[in-house]
């Protein structure tokens, strides 16, 4: 994942370091022998040492070009322009204008401050099974997303992963419109051994749900999973029929799934989706294909809910649940 | 009645056939992808050859589609200049060879990513045609027995 975003980052990262280096040589009046250049060229050990345990300030200055940098690694990724700017200034907040101790690593500093900063854009997560403990059940989870996108997949692999945590689950096949849905979540289904509610091809929707719905109160089952369409006649035509099986079923989250190889195009449908339907939390789906991980990094920023799941390949067990602190670790290369 | 081929192993057959249909639609979506970069990558390789021919021929005069199938004749006046699109829709100012550079790296970028995705639809068309053995065997042992 993201090997593309990973590896420029870690430039910005290299340089970063060289500069504060630089500037802490230059910094102390009490040594002279470090002018600028100098500190740049002789990137050992000893110089390492000598920084160490001195106090310095960094000014935007000594760490402006670098930063310049990182946005354009940034954008070029497809980190939305508003999630780019958010992480540019916590750095620069990290970095500068604090009197500090380097401490025994430089690198360490500049890994710590990137963490701080990304992890400030990714917000917390969204822990589905606390979520499940702690609401009465059945809990109604609907879907939603443009076509393509990998709801159904997701569904099933959703499934597997919550029986496996001890939940029993039920699907309501609620996409009737495109040929091939019925069949297609039936298939999934089984495979992940779990009861799906459907009706006949071109059926309402919204009845179908309901139906899962009143099947698992007569059954205790924990959670209904329901699936929508992906297209429908038309993208407003789409809005309508989620926006009435939200108003007849009270489906207790929402779950917007969109594909992180979308990039911007998939925070921008994210903020339409969220803007009409509504949005609880977040599925992005394909980060396995994703090299710039622009999508993963600005969605929850840009809509204000968290991500849920990521799900990274085509088999059912191909499903991770989000955390930013994984998610940060595997950009700065450390996972 | 049920006949031989949907007898015994007809269940067998149907599984069969539901991961041919599955896997035939993930080919197809990967195909879709790879298509999509490729086309990228050449519109890319095309916008590098009319960069470079522009900067060395200043003032050029260049047909401009429009659309509706209608072009206008329109004189370059800064070819120096380049608007890139670089990510995230944000749009920056470049020097020519800058773009150049620029676009550059993309098409690295996207030769790595269809590498990648060439290398699933082998794979899927792989299982594709194992599957289909399958099939092709028990529709001859239904057919023997
Ligand atoms: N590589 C990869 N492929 C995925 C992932 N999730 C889904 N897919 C593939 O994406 C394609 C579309 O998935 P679907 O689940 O049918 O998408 P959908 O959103 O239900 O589509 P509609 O029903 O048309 O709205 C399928 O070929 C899936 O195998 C993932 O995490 N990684
Ligand atoms: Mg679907």
């Amino acid at each position: 994942m993201f090997d593309s975003l990973k590896n420029r980052i870690k430039t910005v990262q290299e340089k970063l370091s060289i500069n504060i280096q630089a500037a802490a040589l230059t910094s102390p009046p009490s040594l002279d022998e470090g002018k600028g250049k100098q500190g740049k060229i002789r990137l050992t050990e000893k110089v390492r040492t000598l920084v160490r345990d001195r106090e310095l300030i960094l000014s935007e200055k000594d760490i402006a070009e670098p930063l310049a940098e990182l946005e354009l690694v940034l954008l070029e990724n497809d980190v939305a322009f508003p999630t780019t700017e958010a992480i540019i200034s916590t750095l620069r907040g990290e970095l500068t204008g604090k009197r500090r101790r380097i401490g025994s690593s430089i690198d360490t500093l500049v890994v710590e401050s990137l963490r701080s900063a990304l992890r400030g854009v990714l917000g917390s997560g969204f822990d589905i099974t606390t979520y499940l403990r702690t609401h009465e059940k059945p809990v109604k989870i609907l879907f939603t997303g443009v076509n393509g996108t990998g709801k159904t997949t997701s569904i099933a692999k959703i499934a597997y992963f919550l029986r496996n945590k001890g939940f029993s689950v039920v699907i309501a096949s609620g996409d009737t419109y495109r040929a091939g849905a019925q069949e297609q979540l039936s298939t999934l289904a089984q495979r992940v051994e779990t009861k799906v509610i459907q009706h006949q091809p071109g059926a309402d929707p919204t009845a179908v749900i309901f139906d899962a719905v009143q099947y698992a109160n007569a059954h205790h089952t924990d959670v209904v999973l329901a699936d929508t369409a992906g297209r429908f006649h038309n993208r407003a035509n789409l809005m309508n029929q989620l926006e009435k099986i939200k108003r007849v079923i009270k489906p207790d989250l929402i779950i917007y799934v969109d594909e992180a190889v979308a990039g911007n195009d998939a925070v921008i449908r994210a903020e339409e989706f969220n803007r009409l339907v509504g949005t609880d939390a977040i599925m992005l789906t394909k980060a396995d294909m994703d090299m710039k991980g622009g999508a993963a990094i600005s969605i929850a920023h840009t809509i204000g809910k968290p991500i849920a799941f990521l799900g990274t390949g085509q088999a059912y067990e191909d499903l991770k649940p989000f955390s930013p602190d994984v998610l940060v670790g595997e950009i700065l290369g450390e996972a | 009645m049920v006949s031989k081929v949907d007898g015994t192993d007809s269940r067998e057959v149907q599984a069969l056939q539901a991961y041919l249909n599955e896997y035939g639609q993930q080919a197809e979506v990967l195909s879709r992808q790879l298509d999509f970069m490729e086309r990228q990558r050449m519109e890319s390789m095309a916008a590098i050859d009319a960069l470079k021919a522009l900067a060395t021929e200043k003032q050029s005069v260049i047909l401009v589609p429009i659309g509706g199938g209608t072009t206008i004749r329109a004189q370059i006046i800064d070819p120096d200049n380049v608007l890139v699109n670089i990510g995230a829709d944000v749009v920056i100012k470049r020097k020519n060879t800058e773009a150049i550079g620029f676009l550059e790296d993309r098409i690295k970028e996207l030769e790595a990513l269809e590498k990648k995705v060439a290398d699933s639809l082998d794979q899927v068309r792989g299982q594709i045609n194992e599957i289909a053995k399958r099939i092709d065997q028990e529709y001859r042992k239904a057919q023997a027995g």
